[in-house]
Protein backbone atom coordinates (compact mmCIF):
# COMPACT_ATOMS: atom_id res chain seq x y z
CA UNK A 1 0.00 0.00 0.00
CA UNK A 2 1.57 3.60 -0.83
CA UNK A 3 1.55 5.61 2.11
CA UNK A 4 1.36 9.44 2.20
CA UNK A 5 1.20 11.77 4.73
CA UNK A 6 -0.26 14.82 4.30
CA UNK A 7 -1.62 17.80 6.34
CA UNK A 8 -5.03 19.16 7.06
CA UNK A 9 -5.63 21.20 3.70
CA UNK A 10 -3.52 19.27 1.90
CA UNK A 11 -4.88 16.97 -0.64
CA UNK A 12 -3.94 14.12 -3.48
CA UNK A 13 -4.75 13.09 -6.91
CA UNK A 14 -5.73 9.64 -7.77
CA UNK A 15 -5.62 9.87 -11.81
CA UNK A 16 -6.40 13.00 -13.14
CA UNK A 17 -10.23 13.36 -12.01
CA UNK A 18 -10.35 12.33 -8.03
CA UNK A 19 -9.06 14.63 -5.85
CA UNK A 20 -8.59 13.81 -2.17
CA UNK A 21 -8.65 16.59 0.68
CA UNK A 22 -8.07 15.68 4.48
CA UNK A 23 -10.26 18.11 5.34
CA UNK A 24 -10.06 18.55 9.24
CA UNK A 25 -8.40 16.15 12.27
CA UNK A 26 -10.37 16.28 15.53
CA UNK A 27 -9.28 14.35 17.97
CA UNK A 28 -9.06 10.30 16.58
CA UNK A 29 -11.38 11.67 13.11
CA UNK A 30 -10.31 13.02 10.08
CA UNK A 31 -12.42 14.21 7.37
CA UNK A 32 -11.72 13.78 4.24
CA UNK A 33 -13.16 15.31 1.01
CA UNK A 34 -13.12 13.79 -2.38
CA UNK A 35 -13.65 15.32 -5.13
CA UNK A 36 -14.48 12.88 -8.00
CA UNK A 37 -16.61 12.34 -11.01
CA UNK A 38 -20.26 11.43 -10.12
CA UNK A 39 -19.96 8.02 -11.80
CA UNK A 40 -17.40 7.07 -9.69
CA UNK A 41 -18.91 5.47 -6.39
CA UNK A 42 -17.60 6.17 -3.24
CA UNK A 43 -18.87 3.93 -0.34
CA UNK A 44 -17.71 4.08 3.31
CA UNK A 45 -15.94 0.51 3.74
CA UNK A 46 -18.21 -0.83 6.31
CA UNK A 47 -21.21 0.45 4.64
CA UNK A 48 -20.06 -1.32 1.61
CA UNK A 49 -18.56 -4.51 3.18
CA UNK A 50 -22.00 -4.90 5.07
CA UNK A 51 -24.25 -4.58 1.87
CA UNK A 52 -21.76 -7.33 -0.13
CA UNK A 53 -22.31 -9.43 3.07
CA UNK A 54 -26.43 -9.13 2.86
CA UNK A 55 -26.25 -9.48 -0.75
CA UNK A 56 -24.08 -13.09 -0.22
CA UNK A 57 -26.79 -14.12 2.40
CA UNK A 58 -30.00 -13.19 0.36
CA UNK A 59 -28.24 -15.28 -2.45
CA UNK A 60 -27.26 -18.45 -0.67
CA UNK A 61 -29.54 -21.23 0.79
CA UNK A 62 -33.09 -19.95 0.57
CA UNK A 63 -35.05 -23.44 1.12
CA UNK A 64 -38.67 -23.81 -0.53
CA UNK A 65 -39.91 -24.23 2.85
CA UNK A 66 -39.27 -20.58 4.18
CA UNK A 67 -40.23 -19.48 0.38
CA UNK A 68 -43.59 -21.13 1.02
CA UNK A 69 -44.36 -19.52 3.95
CA UNK A 70 -43.08 -16.17 3.47
CA UNK A 71 -45.56 -15.42 1.05
CA UNK A 72 -47.71 -16.85 3.39
CA UNK A 73 -46.72 -14.13 6.29
CA UNK A 74 -46.77 -10.96 4.31
CA UNK A 75 -49.29 -8.53 5.60
CA UNK A 76 -48.40 -6.00 3.59
CA UNK A 77 -47.59 -2.08 3.95
CA UNK A 78 -48.87 0.87 2.61
CA UNK A 79 -48.81 0.51 -0.84
CA UNK A 80 -47.12 3.35 -3.04
CA UNK A 81 -48.45 3.75 -6.30
CA UNK A 82 -45.35 3.78 -8.49
CA UNK A 83 -43.14 6.93 -9.05
CA UNK A 84 -41.24 9.10 -11.71
CA UNK A 85 -37.80 9.85 -11.40
CA UNK A 86 -38.95 13.56 -10.87
CA UNK A 87 -41.18 12.41 -8.21
CA UNK A 88 -44.02 12.15 -9.82
CA UNK A 89 -46.17 8.93 -9.43
CA UNK A 90 -47.42 6.03 -11.66
CA UNK A 91 -47.24 2.54 -11.48
CA UNK A 92 -44.16 0.43 -11.62
CA UNK A 93 -43.78 -1.36 -15.55
CA UNK A 94 -41.80 -4.00 -14.24
CA UNK A 95 -45.73 -5.25 -13.15
CA UNK A 96 -47.00 -5.57 -16.44
CA UNK A 97 -43.72 -7.59 -17.55
CA UNK A 98 -44.44 -10.28 -14.74
CA UNK A 99 -47.02 -11.48 -16.41
CA UNK A 100 -45.18 -11.82 -19.21
CA UNK A 101 -42.67 -13.88 -17.60
CA UNK A 102 -45.24 -15.96 -14.93
CA UNK A 103 -47.02 -17.41 -18.63
CA UNK A 104 -43.43 -18.97 -19.12
CA UNK A 105 -42.69 -19.98 -15.87
CA UNK A 106 -45.53 -21.97 -15.85
CA UNK A 107 -45.14 -23.45 -18.96
CA UNK A 108 -41.68 -24.09 -17.91
CA UNK A 109 -43.40 -27.15 -15.12
CA UNK A 110 -42.83 -25.01 -12.29
CA UNK A 111 -45.53 -24.60 -9.43
CA UNK A 112 -47.88 -22.15 -8.57
CA UNK B 1 -33.69 -4.08 -33.49
CA UNK B 2 -35.03 -7.19 -35.50
CA UNK B 3 -37.21 -6.61 -38.81
CA UNK B 4 -39.08 -9.71 -37.69
CA UNK B 5 -42.92 -9.16 -36.61
CA UNK B 6 -43.61 -8.00 -32.78
CA UNK B 7 -45.75 -11.22 -31.95
CA UNK B 8 -42.26 -13.31 -32.72
CA UNK B 9 -40.16 -11.29 -30.84
CA UNK B 10 -36.79 -13.17 -29.72
CA UNK B 11 -36.48 -15.54 -26.91
CA UNK B 12 -33.74 -15.80 -24.91
CA UNK B 13 -33.42 -19.38 -22.91
CA UNK B 14 -30.83 -20.04 -20.04
CA UNK B 15 -30.80 -22.53 -17.10
CA UNK B 16 -32.11 -21.91 -13.25
CA UNK B 17 -30.55 -24.46 -10.63
CA UNK B 18 -34.15 -23.58 -8.48
CA UNK B 19 -37.03 -23.76 -11.63
CA UNK B 20 -34.91 -25.93 -14.70
CA UNK B 21 -35.10 -24.00 -18.33
CA UNK B 22 -36.96 -20.94 -18.92
CA UNK B 23 -37.55 -19.21 -22.09
CA UNK B 24 -38.03 -15.55 -21.58
CA UNK B 25 -38.54 -12.74 -23.90
CA UNK B 26 -35.22 -11.09 -24.58
CA UNK B 27 -37.19 -7.69 -23.96
CA UNK B 28 -38.07 -8.68 -20.65
CA UNK B 29 -34.43 -8.79 -19.59
CA UNK B 30 -32.50 -6.21 -17.31
CA UNK B 31 -29.25 -5.26 -17.42
CA UNK B 32 -27.25 -4.50 -14.14
CA UNK B 33 -23.79 -3.69 -15.67
CA UNK B 34 -22.29 -2.93 -12.61
CA UNK B 35 -24.25 -5.99 -10.96
CA UNK B 36 -25.43 -6.74 -7.51
CA UNK B 37 -22.79 -5.60 -5.57
CA UNK B 38 -20.09 -8.85 -4.50
CA UNK B 39 -20.96 -10.52 -7.58
CA UNK B 40 -20.18 -8.22 -10.29
CA UNK B 41 -19.71 -11.35 -12.90
CA UNK B 42 -23.83 -11.87 -13.61
CA UNK B 43 -25.58 -8.57 -15.51
CA UNK B 44 -28.16 -9.68 -17.33
CA UNK B 45 -31.43 -10.99 -15.12
CA UNK B 46 -34.93 -11.36 -15.50
CA UNK B 47 -37.33 -10.77 -13.15
CA UNK B 48 -39.52 -14.42 -12.40
CA UNK B 49 -42.99 -14.56 -10.44
CA UNK B 50 -43.14 -15.76 -6.63
CA UNK B 51 -45.77 -15.23 -4.71
CA UNK B 52 -47.26 -11.26 -4.63
CA UNK B 53 -45.22 -8.95 -3.34
CA UNK B 54 -41.84 -11.20 -3.83
CA UNK B 55 -40.15 -12.08 -7.39
CA UNK B 56 -37.00 -13.30 -8.31
CA UNK B 57 -34.15 -11.65 -9.53
CA UNK B 58 -33.02 -14.48 -11.46
CA UNK B 59 -29.40 -13.93 -13.61
CA UNK B 60 -29.20 -15.10 -16.85
CA UNK B 61 -25.91 -15.99 -16.83
CA UNK B 62 -25.37 -18.30 -13.77
CA UNK B 63 -28.20 -20.94 -13.09
CA UNK B 64 -27.49 -20.84 -9.12
CA UNK B 65 -27.43 -16.84 -8.85
CA UNK B 66 -30.79 -15.71 -7.78
CA UNK B 67 -32.24 -13.07 -5.73
CA UNK B 68 -35.57 -12.59 -3.68
CA UNK B 69 -37.25 -9.25 -4.51
CA UNK B 70 -39.71 -6.87 -3.25
CA UNK B 71 -41.20 -4.07 -5.12
CA UNK B 72 -40.00 -0.61 -3.66
CA UNK B 73 -42.70 0.91 -3.70
CA UNK B 74 -44.84 -1.63 -1.64
CA UNK B 75 -43.16 0.20 0.98
CA UNK B 76 -45.12 2.82 0.48
CA UNK B 77 -43.71 6.75 2.06
CA UNK B 78 -42.16 5.53 4.73
CA UNK B 79 -39.28 4.02 2.25
CA UNK B 80 -38.22 7.40 0.68
CA UNK B 81 -35.18 7.43 -1.55
CA UNK B 82 -34.31 9.35 -4.63
CA UNK B 83 -33.54 7.57 -7.16
CA UNK B 84 -29.81 7.96 -8.60
CA UNK B 85 -30.75 10.51 -11.67
CA UNK B 86 -27.53 10.77 -13.72
CA UNK B 87 -26.16 7.03 -13.05
CA UNK B 88 -24.48 6.25 -15.82
CA UNK B 89 -25.41 2.92 -15.70
CA UNK B 90 -28.79 3.58 -16.12
CA UNK B 91 -28.96 6.44 -17.76
CA UNK B 92 -31.76 7.70 -15.47
CA UNK B 93 -33.26 10.78 -16.80
CA UNK B 94 -35.78 12.39 -14.50
CA UNK B 95 -38.45 12.04 -17.02
CA UNK B 96 -37.82 8.02 -16.53
CA UNK B 97 -39.97 6.01 -15.28
CA UNK B 98 -38.28 3.35 -12.71
CA UNK B 99 -38.94 0.27 -10.45
CA UNK B 100 -37.48 -0.14 -7.05
CA UNK B 101 -36.25 -3.87 -6.28
CA UNK B 102 -35.50 -4.19 -2.66
CA UNK B 103 -33.42 -7.19 -2.31
CA UNK B 104 -34.36 -10.00 0.20
CA UNK B 105 -32.57 -12.12 2.47
CA UNK B 106 -34.73 -14.71 3.49
CA UNK B 107 -34.14 -16.91 6.69
CA UNK B 108 -34.77 -19.90 7.65
CA UNK B 109 -37.59 -19.05 10.03
CA UNK B 110 -39.14 -17.26 7.37
CA UNK B 111 -40.61 -14.20 9.96
CA UNK B 112 -36.94 -13.35 10.70
CA UNK B 113 -36.79 -12.20 6.65
CA UNK B 114 -35.16 -9.08 6.03
CA UNK B 115 -34.66 -6.84 3.44
CA UNK B 116 -32.03 -4.93 2.38
CA UNK B 117 -33.24 -1.26 2.28
CA UNK B 118 -29.79 0.14 2.27
CA UNK B 119 -29.02 -1.07 -1.03
CA UNK B 120 -31.61 -0.73 -3.28
CA UNK B 121 -31.90 -2.00 -7.20
CA UNK B 122 -33.08 1.14 -9.11
CA UNK B 123 -34.19 -0.04 -12.97
CA UNK B 124 -34.72 2.71 -15.56
CA UNK B 125 -38.02 1.15 -17.49
CA UNK B 126 -37.09 2.97 -20.56
CA UNK B 127 -33.57 0.91 -21.23
CA UNK B 128 -34.04 -1.52 -18.65
CA UNK B 129 -30.99 -1.43 -17.06
CA UNK B 130 -30.68 -1.58 -13.53
CA UNK B 131 -27.96 -0.55 -10.69
CA UNK B 132 -27.62 -0.97 -7.05
CA UNK B 133 -27.18 1.90 -5.05
CA UNK B 134 -26.22 2.30 -1.10
CA UNK B 135 -28.39 4.88 0.20
CA UNK B 136 -26.41 6.98 2.74
CA UNK B 137 -29.36 7.58 5.17
CA UNK B 138 -29.22 5.78 8.41
CA UNK B 139 -32.92 4.97 8.83
CA UNK B 140 -32.43 2.61 6.27
CA UNK B 141 -31.05 -0.90 7.40
CA UNK B 142 -29.46 -3.55 5.39
CA UNK B 143 -31.88 -5.71 7.32
CA UNK B 144 -35.21 -4.14 7.63
CA UNK B 145 -37.21 -6.80 9.77
CA UNK B 146 -40.94 -7.83 7.37
CA UNK B 147 -42.05 -8.79 10.55
CA UNK B 148 -41.56 -7.26 12.97
CA UNK B 149 -43.09 -8.21 15.83
CA UNK B 150 -41.70 -12.12 15.26
CA UNK B 151 -38.76 -10.46 14.45
CA UNK B 152 -38.07 -7.95 17.76
CA UNK B 153 -39.02 -11.28 19.91
CA UNK B 154 -36.39 -13.10 18.94
CA UNK B 155 -33.85 -11.38 16.94
CA UNK B 156 -34.22 -7.99 18.73
CA UNK B 157 -30.95 -6.26 18.96
CA UNK B 158 -28.11 -5.30 16.84
CA UNK B 159 -28.74 -6.48 14.09
CA UNK B 160 -32.70 -5.17 13.60
CA UNK B 161 -32.38 -1.57 13.53
CA UNK B 162 -30.28 0.95 12.68
CA UNK B 163 -26.41 0.95 10.53
CA UNK B 164 -24.17 2.69 12.60
CA UNK B 165 -23.61 5.57 9.84
CA UNK B 166 -24.00 8.66 12.15
CA UNK B 167 -22.67 10.91 9.45
CA UNK B 168 -25.93 13.16 8.23
CA UNK B 169 -23.70 15.78 8.02
CA UNK B 170 -21.26 13.43 5.55
CA UNK B 171 -24.60 13.22 3.36
CA UNK B 172 -25.62 16.32 3.38
CA UNK B 173 -22.35 16.84 2.04
CA UNK B 174 -22.68 14.11 -0.22
CA UNK B 175 -25.73 15.16 -2.00
CA UNK B 176 -23.98 18.50 -2.96
CA UNK B 177 -21.41 16.72 -5.37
Amino acid sequence: MLILTRKPGESLYIGDNVKVTIVEMKGNQIRVGVDAPSTLRIYREEIYLQILEENKSAAEGISDAALTELSGGWKGVSRGSGQKASGGQSEGAINAKRSDVLLKRKSAGTKQ
Amino acid sequence: MSNETETQGEQLTFASARFGEFTVPAETVIEIPSGIIGFPNSTRFVMLEHKPPFSWLHAIDDPNLAFVVVDGFEFGQQFDVKPPIGDVDTDLKAEDEYAILIVVTVRPDPRLTTANLKAPVFVNMRNRKGVQTIIDDQRYSTRFPLWSEAASEENGDADQGQIADTSTQDAVENAKR
